[in-house]
């Protein structure tokens, strides 16, 4: 499908919607929103260094939100033939809780501007067969090059898609989208010796830019695998924990980011209540969220309720500037309209959080930084708290850097709490990395760090 | 169904698996005096699978149409026919499957489905009102309550023919204490193959009074030191450890990609008192979350015994694996949803239980630690795992102590099995309302009994 016959399908489907919305306004229903997602995928998966399944994938998805006596039902299908009974079903679920909450509307038309790059017209040229030959080129590299990693499983698929939002109170938005992906897991065998599992991906919105991702991930995935054949146990300390690019939000900023959302907030399960305009981090930390970056790959410009998305100012030097609010979350914190953060899908009701983060980098270079005495992380396998920030996990992949070797270690855990550990960063780097072709990211030092070896 | 799949397969030649697959979820969380979520989510389609020249093609409709369908299948032939000259390792034929044939109707279906939107809202808005107001340390509470609905109907040229449904219930709830700026949370979650009676084994705020106070006593918990220790751990660990641990790595197509289990059919991998098992069907009790009658190529599920008093004895199985290692299929083939291929997957994995009590075991314990009620896990294709423990409690002396916090349990899974010096009589499921990832979700169960072992503890340093 290109981009002329994904248009006409984007059109059929936000007619119907338009229909259906207009068949429920005159029926009494007066808050109804219809959220469509619409993909399409070649893919080709992989395993034990092979092609295993090469498939097709089409599906329509609708989530339809009713909002009456205050209250939401939501209900969501695959099935357009149904979509009017999915709105009767829909408004029977909200008159069923008897929970009203004057919070509870949907929102206005707010004014919305395209990003650009989202759909790049080169891409209506990667026929599955071209998408093949990338394949087979991975597999003969891995094999040339790395013959003791074995992908376990992976994925590289085209995909085209569009989203769309239309309510009974006048939004309607719409946004198409063209990406190629790949994804693999896999590990080193050398006889009897089985290495840490490793995964990575790769992500372009043209080919050009996935080949450039591709071959750098790919290659960083393959010698993060060999490496870990020669991982030795260590002996614990007390110490500090570098924190790379590729291991920011998942282990540093998963649990801040969870806590500062609107509902997390209002339900006092976060330790960051009233904290706007204090510090509650290192001043090393200054994060924004920015849905707007064109080619980005989870740039957008509306979100989960059709409202526009902005660039979100969250931490400053340290200081906290916003929380993520959907149109519920803002009404019920008494804000004039959401920060555009509602996120979801047609499956789910809007939500509340950052689209795209963006950690500022610092004044220290890398060089400095990696002639420490540390741990260097590449994963983090392990529990958190967001609620406490307790953590305890174990490091995989993960580096002993020490008298200016790097030495590859295993079995080492780590425990702490993250809101403490997030001011007692002591260091941030000048460089960055782009992550899933989304998030620029430095790297992070950490003091003070229980770090558990043999 | 099976007709009518059957009359759309009629002229068609070759391997071809259609595989229909209606699933209906529900869910409602209450929080606060007010439901948060109340949702409803429907797919339904079918699934095409083809083996043509030698590879898989697939595709998917989510029109149930014969023409479709057909339309599915030749997207999907075609999709074979794109990959056919490159693979390397061509599947020439698949085994002879132990067919299910007929229908295969799940139990309480009609009580679960019965029961009124309102009678679920009651009850997650009941229970999280009831259990909030039982301490003023508790600063919310979380309720939920999800059913998922399935029907399936597996067909295929070779001769599988056949139609299953359940209902599977869960219920959870997650209490946050507070005290003096400090947070901790609590949870209970409880998820089922069956009715309502199955899944409240305990009351609903029985469940609540657990979470309370597992948050209220963490607040003045402390971290335990780390290092290499003696633990007993309880079914809902074992079953953590039995399934990422041990089960992922006997996944024959992690097999054959190098896992840690890889050659080692016949090799003592385990102590004696090791039995491991992974059933399609709800051993010793009923109600096991991952119970299927049928997996999705159509074989009837069995009882896999993985390891036997310490040996490794089989791997899990799909056809194309079956093949591969000349065996039979194991039933372990599943796909979450239609628009998914079948990979191979565990359903219900379990320990074998043994002789001693757990009062037995915590008395002959010195120095250790007692881990209950996982809150996540994952496992390495070295064996390398890291569970983390929400309840843990020291033991000194034979018997129970302090509550600690922060604990996460790892090691390497062969090397804590061979460790296993005593299994309880006592017999549980305990992760039914866990999901397994492995590129899509697949809904599994895995309990034991508690057993006592030595792993490494995460902690601080002394």
């Amino acid at each position: 499908m290109n981009f002329k016959e994904l248009s006409i399908k984007e059109n059929t489907i936000k007619q119907l919607v338009t229909d259906e919305i207009n068949k429920a306004k005159k029926n009494g229903i007066d808050q109804v929103e219809i959220f469509c997602s619409y993909s399409n995928s070649n893919e080709i998966s992989l395993e034990k260094n092979d092609i295993n399944t090469s498939s097709f994938a089409e599906e329509t998805m609708y989530g339809v939100r009713v909002i009456a006596d205050k209250c939401q039902g939501f209900v969501a299908t695959n099935d357009s033939t149904t979509l009017y009974d999915s709105i009767l079903e829909a408004k029977s679920i909200a008159l069923s809780q008897g929970t009203p909450d004057v919070a509870m509307t949907l929102p206005s038309a707010g004014a919305i501007n395209d990003v650009a790059g989202l759909y790049d017209l080169a891409i209506d040229e990667i026929t599955p067969e071209k998408l093949l030959a990338i394949v087979t080129d991975t597999l003969e590299s891995k094999k040339d090059n790395f013959p003791k990693v074995n992908i376990d499983s992976g994925d590289f698929a085209i995909s085209k898609s569009f989203k769309l939002v239309a309510n009974s109170l006048g939004v309607s938005a719409s946004e198409k989208e063209g990406a190629l992906y790949a994804s693999y897991m896999g590990m080193a065998v050398d006889g009897d010796k089985v290495g840490s599992f490793d995964y990575d991906s790769a992500y372009g919105r043209e080919i050009n830019q996935f080949k450039l991702n591709l071959a750098e991930s790919f290659n960083e995935f393959l010698e993060n695998c060999m490496r870990s054949l020669e991982a030795i146990q260590i002996e614990g300390f007390k110490g500090k924990i570098i924190i790379p690019p590729r291991a920011i939000q998942g282990f540093l900023l998963g649990d801040l980011i969870s806590s500062l959302t609107a509902p997390m907030i209002r339900k006092g399960k976060s330790k960051f209540v009233g904290k706007i305009n204090q510090p509650i981090v290192s001043e090393l930390i200054s994060l924004n969220d920015n849905p707007l970056i064109p080619n980005y790959l989870s740039s957008t410009s509306f979100d989960r309720e059709g409202q526009p998305t902005r660039n979100i100012n969250v931490i400053e030097n340290g200081i906290l500037q916003n929380y993520f609010y959907n149109t519920f979350e803002a009404n019920k914190a008494g804000i004039a309209m959401s920060s555009g953060s509602a996120l979801g899908g047609a499956s789910s009701t809007p939500s509340c959080g950052p689209r795209q983060l963006q950690l500022n980098s610092g004044n220290t270079s890398l060089k400095e930084i990696m002639n420490s005495e540390a741990i260097l992380l590449n994963r983090f396998s392990g529990s958190t708290d967001n609620t406490s920030g307790d953590f305890s996990g174990v490091v995989k992949g993960g580096f002993l850097l020490k008298n200016n070797e790097k030495i590859p270690v295993k079995e080492i855990q780590i425990a702490g709490n993250i809101y403490q550990s997030l001011n007692e960063i002591s260091a941030v780097s000048k460089e960055t990395k782009l992550i899933h072709s989304s998030s620029l990211m430095p790297w992070v030092v950490i003091e003070n760090i229980d770090i558990t070896g043999i | 169904m099976r007709g009518f799949l059957k009359d759309v397969l009629k002229d068609e030649s070759g391997f071809v698996e259609l595989r229909y697959h209606k699933k209906e979820g529900r869910n409602f969380v209450a929080e606060k005096g007010r439901i948060e979520n109340s949702t409803t989510r429907k797919r339904t389609g079918v699934g095409v699978r083809v083996l043509h020249q030698g590879t898989w093609g697939f595709a998917s409709s989510g029109e149930i149409s014969k023409e479709s369908i057909k339309n599915a299948i030749q997207v999907a032939k075609k999709n074979a026919e794109l990959t056919a000259s490159v693979r390397l390792e061509k599947i020439n034929t698949l085994p002879p499957g132990n067919f299910a044939k007929g229908d295969f109707i799940g139990e309480s279906i009609k009580e679960v489905l019965s029961k009124s939107i309102e009678e679920k809202i009651n009850l997650v808005l009941d229970t999280s009102s009831k259990i909030l107001s039982s301490s003023p340390k508790l600063q919310n509470v979380t309720c939920g309550y999800a059913e998922i609905y399935e029907e399936k109907a597996i067909v295929t040229t070779d001769g599988a023919d056949s139609f299953f449904s359940l209902i599977r219930p869960e219920f959870r709830i997650s209490a946050v204490a507070s005290e003096n700026g400090n947070l901790q949370t609590g949870s209970e979650s409880v998820g089922v193959t069956g009715g309502w009676d199955c899944l409240f084994n305990k009351s609903p705020l029985e469940y609540g009074e657990l979470a309370s106070k597992t948050a209220i006593d963490l607040l003045n918990s402390k971290f335990p030191n780390g290092g290499k220790t003696t633990v007993i751990l309880a079914p809902s660990i074992v079953g953590l450890l039995v399934h990422e641990a041990i089960g992922h790595t006997v996944e024959a197509d992690f097999v054959q990609s190098g896992s840690v289990a890889a050659g080692k059919i016949g090799a003592k991998v385990g102590s004696d008192l090791v039995t491991l098992c992974d059933s399609g069907h709800s051993e010793f009790t009923s109600g096991a979350g991952g119970s299927i009658p049928v997996d999705d190529e159509g074989i009837l599920t069995q009882n896999t015994v993985i390891i036997e008093n310490g040996i490794l004895k089989s791997y899990l199985h799909n056809r194309e694996s079956a093949q591969k290692f000349g065996v039979s299929p194991t039933g372990s083939a599943r796909s979450w949803e239609y628009s998914d291929v079948p990979l191979i997957r565990m359903r219900n994995t379990y320990m074998k239980p043994g002789n001693s009590t757990l009062d037995e075991m915590i008395a002959a314990t010195d120095d250790g630690y007692l881990l209950e009620g996982p809150r996540n896990g994952q496992a390495d294709s070295n064996g390398e795992f890291m569970f983390g423990v929400q309840k843990a409690y020291k033991i000194r002396n034979g018997k129970i102590a302090e509550m600690v916090k922060g604990v996460t349990l790892s090691g390497i899974a062969f090397d804590v099995m061979n460790e296993v010096d005593m299994v309880s009589k006592e017999f549980k499921w305990d992760l039914g309302s866990g999901y397994c990832g492995k590129g899509q979700p697949a809904k599994v169960d895995a309990g034991g009994p508690y057993i006592r072992t030595r792993a490494i503890l995460g902690g601080v340093k002394d």
